[in-house]
Parts: C-alpha cells; structure tokens; sequence
C-alpha cells in the first residue's frame, strides 16, 4: 500500500525527519516499507529564469548557448536543444545537483566543448506532463527567481510503499486515518481527529425527511454484516479538483471523474471501501443484500464476464444482480458522465467470504484486498458521511434525499473487548523497564482506554482494532513492544534450570552411518525429493499401487510419496552415469507407506549406491556394509534371498533383482536391509551401462537393537597357535564360503577360525586353499592332537563335496 | 719393523676398487683374518722387548680396527646401491593418483545441508537445546489449528499446502482437524515438543518442509528450516534477543547487530522479524541489503498462548518464546550456491565440490 506522508498530515503532525528516518521507524515499529518515493522534491530547486540573449552553438547547428538571469543580476549560460528559445521569455531553470523525476541527476558538463551549468526545463522533463516539445514558457509576470513548488502552490510529499503482507493483520491500516494514529503513537504526537460527533451531526443535517428512493435489505443469510445506503440527487459528474487528483496518483490511483474518485478517496483515506451507483439504473425502489442460489454471469465494471455461483453474495434489484459484494460493482449501474442522481452504498461483509469468492475468481481489487481483514461495521456510518461532506464539497449543487437507511446488525449492541493486564507483567515479558505513564500514553495514543483496577489495567480495545487483531493480553504487549521499539530492550540470559542434553539413539546413528560411508565407504550424501512421479516407478518397474497421492501437486512427476528410497536412488543413478565411470553415493531419507490406522507410515531409511562401468560392485558394498554394521555393533547374518520369506524392503516379484548378486541382511531375525546388484533390464531402462549394487536399510528398526557397546575383550594367548593349510577344489555350482561353513562346522574347542588363504581359478572349478588356526589357551598344542584335527578338517570339507585337490 | 701406513695405504687402495660383498670380506680377512697381515704384526708384538711393543702395539691395534671399520662402511655402501638399483627398477609413476584419472571420484563427501545443519544443531545442543524431529504427513490439527491458525486463514489454501484430503470438502475424512497434508513448516514440531516434556525446557526441530510452489533458482517445494522453541517461567523478548544475538555470533564466526520489528505470525505473540546488520556491507548498504542495510533473516516472537495451551502448558504460569530458521539459505549464503534445486538434485558434479570433513 502506498502512504502519502503529506495525507498524514491533514491527521498529525509527523516531525520534519528524512525519509530515511521515517522508513526506520515505522519499520520497527509497525509493518515492512518496501521503498520511499518523494515527490516535487526537485521544484523546489528549479527557479524562474528569463532569456537574456542566445547564439548559435559554435560546433553545433541545432543547440543554442543561451545566457539568462535568474534575478539579482545572477546571469548563467546553459546549451539548450529547443526550438523555441527567445529573448525575453520567463522559462524554468534547474541548476547543477537537481534531480529530475527521470532520475537524471544535472552535472557540470561540457556540451560539444562548451560548459552548461544546468538545464532549462520541459514540462516533460519537471514531470508536468507525459509529453511536451520545448522549453516551458512561464507567464511574463513570473517573479524570477522563485521556485517552482512556491510559484505552482504545489506540496512536497513523501510517499511510503508498504508491504502489504505485513499489514495484513491490520485493518485498521488500510487507510491514512489509520496509519496517521500510529505516526502519533510513535512520534508522540496529537493525532487531529476531525471525525466527531459534532462533524457526524453537521453533516446529518443534510438528511431530509423525504422517503428514501433506495432502501437496503438483507434476504436470509450472506455475506453481509450491516449496509448504509444514501440518495444524493443533481450531482454533476466532471473532472476532480488537482488536489484530490495529486493524492490519488501519489497512491497509485487514476483519476476517473469527481464521484469515483471521492469513492476511492475516501477508501484511501478511511480504509473501508464504499460504491456509488448510478441510481436511476437501480430498478425498483430497494437493493437485496443476498445469496445467489444459481449460477449466473455478471459484467462487473471492468466490462469482464465473471462467473458467479451459488452462494456468492451480491446486490440485487429486481431485475437483478448490481454489484459483487465487497468485489466489484457491475457495469450496468456504475456512474458515468450523464450521472445525475446516486445511490451510495457503505457496507461491511463477512472476511472470509469475500475472499473466497475473490479467490475463485482470481479478481483481487482494493476493495476485496480490504474486506478480507476483516473490517470494522462500526465504522460503516464515518465512512458514509465522509463520502457525502466530499460530493457536497464537489458538487455544491447536489441534494439529499431522504436520510441514510441501514440494514444489518445492531451497533448499537457491539460488545466491546476488554483485557486485563499489568505494568508488572508487561514488563516481564519484553524485559524492558516501562514506567506506569510510558504504558497509559502509548494505550491512550493508540485509542484504547484504560482503568485502574488495583494493581491491574483494565484495557478497552477500539472496535476497529477488536475485529481479529487485539484478542488478548499478549496483543497488549505487542502494542507496548513495538511502540517503545524493541531495539530498545537490552538482550538478557535467561534464569534457567541447567540440565544434560544429548542426541537420541538414532539421531546419534545417523551422524555416525553418515561418518562411515563418507569417510569408509568413500561415498557422496545426496537428498532427494521425497515426492516421485507414477513413470518414475514404471521405469523401474516398482509396484504403484501403494503409494500415498497428493490432490494437488503441481506436476505428475512429483505427486506421489515416494514407497522406498530405491526409485529415487536409480533415478539419480540415471543421471550420474552420464557423467561418470565409476561413484558412490548415499541417503538417508525417509519412505513412505500406507498405514490403515496411522494414515502413513515414515520410515528412515539409508540407500546406497556403488557404480562401476566396467565389474561388479557386489563385493564392494558387502564389504562396506559388514564394516558399517559392526561399527553401529550390530550382528548381522546375510542370507540368500527365499522367495517363501521374502524381505519387505525389496519385493520379491521386482524385476529389478539380480538372480545372483543378492543378500538379505538380518539382525535377530528381522529383515533390516538387503544388498543387491540391479537387474540389468531395469538397467536398461534407466540407460545405465555398467553394474550397479544398492545397500537399502530400514533404520527405524535400528532404534530398537541396543547399541550398547558388548565389546569383550580376550587376553592374548601365551602359547603359540597352529595353522592348518589345505586345498579343495570348488565346482562351478558352489561357492566358497560353503566350503568354508562345512569346515568351521568341525566340533573342535581348539579350532579358532577358518578362513580363505588363496584362490586359484581352473577352467570352470577354483582350487581353494583354506587355512584353520588352531590354539590351546592352556598349553601348547601336541602332533597328536593337530593330526586329528586335520583329519577332521578335510573329512568336513570332503562330506560337503569339496574334493581335494 | 713392518711400515704401518704403507699398509694402510695399500689397504685403501685395494678396497676402493672392491664393489661386491665377498671380495670385501676376502680382502679384510687378508689383512685382519687369522692370518691376515695385521693380525700377523700383532702375533709378532710378543716376541718384541717391552720399549719396542709399547711404541708399536697402540699402532698396529689401531690400524686393525680402522681396517675392519672402513671394511664395514664399504659393505653397507655396496648394500644400499643394490637395494636402490632394485628401487629404480620397481619405479611406480607417483603422479597416477584418483584425481587424475577421468570420470572416476572415489573420495565421499557430506551434504552441504548437513554440514550446516549439524554444526547449527552442535551449537544448540552446548546451549542446551535438545533436538527434536516429526513426521512429514501431518494432519490438519498439527500444522495449523494448534498453531493457532484458523479455518479461514489464506495460509490452509491450496496454493500453498500440499494436501492428501480436499480441505475444503466436509465429507472427505472426518472434519477435526485429521486431514492429511505435508508439513509446512517445521513448527509441527512446536506442539509434539510441548506434549512430550514438561517446562521448562528448550528443543530445536530441523528437517524438511513442502510448499506447494512453483520451483526455480530460489524457490523449492521441499526445503529445510530449523524450529526453535523455549518454554519456562518469565521468559522475556530480552531473553528472545540474548539467544539469538548468542546463536548467531556461533552460527557466522563473529558478532552480529541482530534488530527486532514486528512481524505477524499466528503462533507467536508479539510476533517479530529479526534482521541482522548485513554481513557483506557492514550496514552501509549494498545490493545484497537492497540498500538498507539490514538483512531479513528469520521470524521470531513469544510463543502464542493459545499454542502453549493446545501443547498442554498454562499461558498463566509459563511462556516462552520460539523461532524457525531457513536452513538452505544458510547453505546457500555459505556456499555461494546459485541454483536452490542442486541441493536435492543428487548431481554429483554439485554434490562432489564438498569434500570437507
């Protein structure tokens, strides 16, 4: 919103500070300017000059040096471009420094080798006019040497863009009355407050006792809280006066004609919006405040077809719809040039309503903008009598008839909202040490009253204020805060109960799997969008059915939440492998799934991702994922995949399963994770060339295995151990951990472990030597002993079907 | 009597041109060997009357020692240059390392979020702040009504929530307040905080957020924000203040000019937005402040009674205050990052420029 400072001042009298310290305080005290504007600021330094004599520019045709005085026998000469330069005529003059509203700031330069000090002025270029061609030429008896603002009786103003999000708890601010009480409050300045009783009884003097051409009445329930209608006859519509004209653009208004530009003054001025009809276009003799029951298309002022629907409120009469409520009025009853009786309308409507409908429409006015904080109905009947002093001012002709019919809810009967409150608490909870008067006289300034209830303030809220904004204590405080200005109170520790705090389990599992795979696992974090489209889950042939839909996503590439991290984890495969040969990356972002009791059901889960163009990545991530495991202390057991006990983190029926590289990963028994290489059919769709292993963990699980650290420390043998070497052959059908398991079965306290010592690869068979430590703590181990140990080593590997080699 | 220094003299001469290890040792064993000829002179010092052993023997012991050490020193030279021949010929090429080598990254990194987010929870966590964390799919009661925003507030609107169930349709889903969306913000948080401790206490809430919005370079649909909140007897704005000029000098390394002026927010009464002195300007004004001086940087202000009310706290006995942070523009002003959705692009030419531990 756009505030005039000059406006203000009709209310107050805002101290003569820079527009930057206005901006400052009224950011900090009430709502976010967004820029300052001054306005004539420049005239005040462009003086009347008279031409003295000119020559033709030595290097240039069409450019004049002309010599001229501004008076006192200063005489100056500029280059001038115009045509219509000539000796003895009044012209306006802007020396060097000026601003010009173009922006131009004037500098001392030579102009084809010759200096100009300064410029003689178009009306274009003082901001008169949108176009003009020449210099302006001033009437003969201008005084020379005054200034333009003095010689025009023009005003400087400053104006204030104001972000209107952050007034949008304030109705009271949409209009420079409103504004004008809060430049007294933080100015500590009398607001002039001309709206009185005795102002209203003045103007209602013009009422007449005629019966009123135009009564309001409401039908059933609607939008509307109270309606104030008027008759004004023989009023003329013509141009505004320049004043009212200069205001209105200030704000951001087009001047139209007297009549709606006194609606939009007053609008502007008040804050509540009003409409004027042209009355002989009203059928009838009422307007019908109410709810349209059927749908129906309605031209509204802009001459655009809005489509209304049951349950918007309009103004009717009988032949049918006038205005939109709170809206827009419509085309075929608004003033024009051949007006000459009107019928004013000052109304209240319900917030919500209006911007429903204004929402569905997409037509956001002043007028809606201003309904939709929720106005104040008590001040309906300020807004009407304004508007009327306005066209009585304007159109002195003009006549009331009848007196100003209402309709709506009492107001007589508006309960007013008191609050109880104290110094002692006020100053509490800013931390600021406020005196007892401080608080009454910014209570006062902002209109509310206050009584002395022992040792509490009972505080009465203005109507205007009690709408939505000023509910309760805490409001009150906010009231004191910002007027004091909160840069005023001193930061301050707080008296606080010291108490431990630490991470939880699972968010210190997270920092900890999050060191591993950066640092061991040598892997990128990435994060993902939670929300996936349908054809990414086609492409990788992931089930659909189960994912939650939102009802309004903005693209069918993101309106689903994602069942597992594993689309997400291909999808950005995807792209990655068109970059690089070889990466690692990983997750930790949550899935979700449907849940019939709960809704959804989130679950946090790691994904990881090795890639290498050129081998397997199996054995890579297994081994990172064993040493993740016992780094969190957990024991795991892998197992191969069992189509009957399947692992719900990946599906068994997922094509995307490799029919080899494939690992269930269990902790007591429960599915945690899996490792699997990608099937290369969903590869292939993905246009991924290469080997791809995903690790997936369902971390919520994590949280209920104790991480408590088990850890048993051994002490070191003092008697030697023994190895056993021996070498199997492993058939194309096996693997050699088989070999290993049947050897370890061996029951055997001395046997310490079994492990691979070498591999040798033959044709399609592998000859496996494998090692057994043996070791007594007791003693050392006897021939005997040893020679029995490994019979029964390779008798273990034999019964298995590992021949030796 | 034998020539001493002639036989060193030999000696030397015919060592210098030794360069294998046997005829090293054959060499010294000739001269200080068994029979060698120094050790020959020192059999011979027995028969010698005692004037002539006392001049001659310190000398010939001498000599056999100095033998046998430049022997030793010939040896271990002949050593290191077949341990450094055999050197040369394993030679590796010491430039042929990862960084080197195309289309390959084999170092990790952290998400540039998470190195931001964890050295914010770190600072909060030494001041006492536990850290909390909510789910996502939120209903209705959660993200607005216990917030104290109500039915018709343009905030519930479909242009900025995503929603599971039409907020506007009484029959889809019972009406109280279960209607499923996706959080907004991480003020959720707030009212799961409060039910689940008693005053006074204090917690922070990272994590993500979903805004229905168009995205472009700053602009995301899923972002993260930090929620603070501290709840207990007499809490001030003086105290607002004192954490969060505190937090702030933590967060960028060295003291921030922090200024409160209103701002409206549901759940917070009186309701603030914290600017701090611009960073790069020092408040003179640039284009980062737009001129002013001053950077908007968070929202803040004491908790509204009505939220401490719906969280199961009298507003009668304890307030407190609350504040949320945007965590990506953090990120973002740390990094220099241009383009908001790189962070959740998993582009590794974005993510592999962080390599920071």
């Amino acid at each position: 919103m756009l505030v005039s400072i000059d406006w203000i001042r009709d209310f107050v009298n805002v101290p003569n500070l820079p527009a930057k310290d206005i901006y400052t305080r009224f950011t900090l005290a009430t709502a976010e300017v967004e820029g300052i504007e001054t306005v004539n600021e420049h005239l005040e330094k462009i003086v009347i000059a008279q031409i003295l004599s000119f020559e033709k520019h030595p290097e240039a045709d069409k450019l004049n040096l002309v010599t001229f005085t501004i008076g006192n026998d200063d005489v100056r000469k500029v280059v001038c471009g115009a045509s219509n330069v000539k000796v003895g005529i009044k012209i306006p003059y802007a020396s060097i420094g000026v601003k010009l509203p173009s922006g131009l700031v004037l500098e001392p330069k030579k102009i084809r080798g010759v200096l100009s000090e300064g410029m003689l002025c178009s009306e274009e270029e003082l901001g008169f006019a949108e176009e003009s061609e020449g210099i302006m030429e001033l009437p003969s008896d201008a005084p020379l040497g005054l200034n333009m603002l003095e010689y025009f009786k023009l005003k400087k103003d400053t104006i204030l863009d104001i972000d209107n999000k952050s007034l949008t708890h304030r109705p009271d601010l949409w209009g420079h009355f409103g504004m004008a009480r809060e430049f007294s409050a933080m100015f500590e300045v009398a607001l002039c407050d001309r709206f009185t009783k005795e102002w209203s009884d003045g103007l209602k003097k013009k009422f007449t006792t005629d019966k009123a051409p135009v009564t309001p009445r409401f039908e059933g329930d609607s939008a509307g809280l109270s309606y104030w209608g008027l008759s004004v006859e023989n009023v003329t519509v013509k141009e505004s006066p320049e004043w009212m004209k200069t205001r209105l653009k200030a704000c951001g208004l087009r001047s139209i004609n007297n009549i709606v530009d006194i609606s939009n003054y007053v609008m502007l001025e008040l804050g509540m919006p009003l409409h004027i009809f042209d009355r002989d276009l009203i059928a009838g003799n009422e307007v019908v405040i109410k709810k349209l029951t059927t749908e129906e298309t309605f031209k509204t002022l802009d001459d655009i077809d809005r489509k209304l629907i049951a349950g918007d409120t309009v103004i009717a009469d009988k032949n049918g719809t006038l205005v939109l409520a709170g809206i827009m009025g419509g085309k075929n009853s608004g003033v024009t040039e051949k007006t000459k009786n009107i019928f004013i309308e000052v109304a209240n409507w319900k917030a919500a309503m209006v911007r429903r409908t204004s929402t569905r429409l997409g037509l956001r006015t002043d007028s809606s903008q201003r309904f939709e904080k929720t106005l104040d109905s008590c001040l309906t009947e300020r807004t009407l009598l304004r508007t009327l002093e306005l066209i009585v001012e304007l159109c002195p002709e003009a006549k009331v008839i009848g007196k100003a019919e209402y309709a709506g809810v009492n107001l007589s009967e508006t309960k007013l909202l008191t609050i109880k409150t104290s110094l002692k608490k006020i100053k509490t909870v800013l931390g600021f040490d406020l005196t007892d008067s401080r608080l009454k006289s910014i209570l006062h300034a902002l209109d509310f009253k206050t009584e002395e209830q022992g040792e509490f303030l009972q505080v009465t809220v203005p109507t205007y204020r009690a709408t939505k904004d000023i509910e309760q204590e805490a409001d009150l405080i906010e009231e004191i805060g910002r007027i004091i200005g909160y840069d005023n109170i001193t930061p301050l520790s707080p008296l606080d109960v010291i108490a431990p705090v630490k991470l939880t389990e699972i968010q210190k599992i997270q920092r900890r799997i999050r060191d591993f795979m950066v640092l061991q696992g040598k892997s990128f974090e990435v994060m993902s969008y939670p929300l996936i489209g349908v054809s990414l889950l086609k492409k990788v042939t992931w089930p659909t059915e189960t994912s939650l839909k939102l009802i309004n996503s903005l693209s069918q590439d993101h309106d689903l939440m994602r069942p597992s991290l594993i689309p997400s984890l291909l999808e950005m495969s995807e792209a990655n492998s068109k970059n690089y040969d070889r990466f690692r990356f990983f997750e930790l972002g949550r899935s979700y799934t449907e849940d019939k009791v709960q809704f959804t059901k989130e679950a946090l889960q790691l994904g990881a991702v090795f890639f290498d163009k050129d081998k397997s990545t199996f054995i890579d991530m297994t081994n990172v994922v064993t040493n993740l495991l016992a780094s969190l202390n957990l024991s795991a057991e892998f197992t191969e995949r069992n189509v009957k006990f399947s692992n719900p983190l990946v599906p068994a029926e997922w094509i995307g399963n490799h029919p080899f590289e494939f690992a269930n990963i269990r902790v007591m028994g429960k599915f945690v994770g899996a490792i699997f290489t990608v099937h290369p059919l969903v590869l292939r769709n993905l246009k991924i060339k290469g080997h791809l292993t995903i690790a997936l963990f369902d971390l919520s699980l994590f949280e209920n295995f104790s991480a408590k650290d088990k850890t048993k420390y051994k002490p070191l043998s003092k008697f030697p151990n023994s190895t056993f070497d021996w070498t199997v052959i492993v058939p194309a059908d096996k693997q050699v951990l088989e070999a290993v398991s049947a050897a370890k079965k061996v029951k055997l306290k001395e046997l310490q472990s079994v492990q691979v010592l070498d591999i040798f690869p033959n044709e399609n068979e592998k000859f496996v030597t494998l090692r057994a430590v043996l070791a007594d703590e007791s003693g050392t181990l006897n021939s005997e002993l040893l020679k029995q140990a490994e019979m029964a080593l390779i008798d273990a590997t034999l019964k298995a079907g590992f021949n030796l080699r | 009597m034998a020539d001493l220094s002639k036989i060193k003299q030999e000696f030397l001469e015919k060592l210098s041109a030794l360069n294998k290890e046997a005829d090293v040792l054959n060499l010294k064993a000739e001269y200080v060997g068994k029979n060698g000829v120094v050790s020959e002179l020192l059999k011979s010092l027995k028969d010698m009357n005692p004037e002539e052993r006392k001049a001659f023997g310190p000398k010939a012991n001498e000599l056999k020692d100095f033998i046998q050490d430049q022997a030793t020193i010939q040896l271990s030279k002949i050593e290191v240059e077949a341990i450094n021949k055999k050197l040369a010929e394993d030679r590796i090429d010491t430039t042929l390392t990862d960084n080197i080598q195309v289309k390959t990254i084999k170092h990790g990194g952290y998400h540039p979020r998470t190195l931001i987010q964890q050295e914010i929870e770190d600072i909060f966590l030494s001041m006492g702040f536990d850290v909390l964390d909510g789910p996502h799919v939120e209903d209705e009661f959660h993200n607005f009504e216990a917030l104290n925003i109500p039915g018709d507030h343009p905030a519930r609107d479909m242009q900025d929530t995503f929603w599971f169930h039409d907020p506007h349709n009484a029959e889809d889903k019972d009406a109280s307040g279960k209607k499923r969306l996706l959080r907004t913000h991480t003020s959720t948080i707030q009212v799961r905080g409060m039910k689940s401790r008693k005053p006074p206490f204090r917690f922070i809430a990272p994590g993500v957020v979903f805004r229905c919005e168009r995205t472009d370079a700053s602009h995301e649909m899923v972002f993260t924000q930090l929620e603070g909140m501290m709840v207990g007897k007499d809490i001030s704005v003086a105290n607002l203040i004192y954490f969060m000029k505190t937090i702030l000098k933590e967060i960028f390394k060295k003291d921030v000019e922090v200024r409160l002026r209103p701002g409206f927010f549901p759940f917070v009464e009186p309701g603030f937005e914290l600017d701090i002195r611009c960073l790069i300007c020092e408040g003179k004004g640039c284009s980062v402040c737009k001129q002013i001086g001053w950077v908007e940087l968070l929202p803040c202000g004491m908790v509204h009674p009505n939220v401490l009310r719906s969280g199961g706290i009298d507003p009668e006995v304890y307030n407190g205050f609350a504040f949320g942070l945007g965590l990506d523009r953090l990120v973002m002003m740390k990094y220099g990052i241009d383009d908001i959705r790189h962070l959740q692009s998993g582009d590794l030419r974005f993510n592999s420029q962080f390599k920071l531990y």
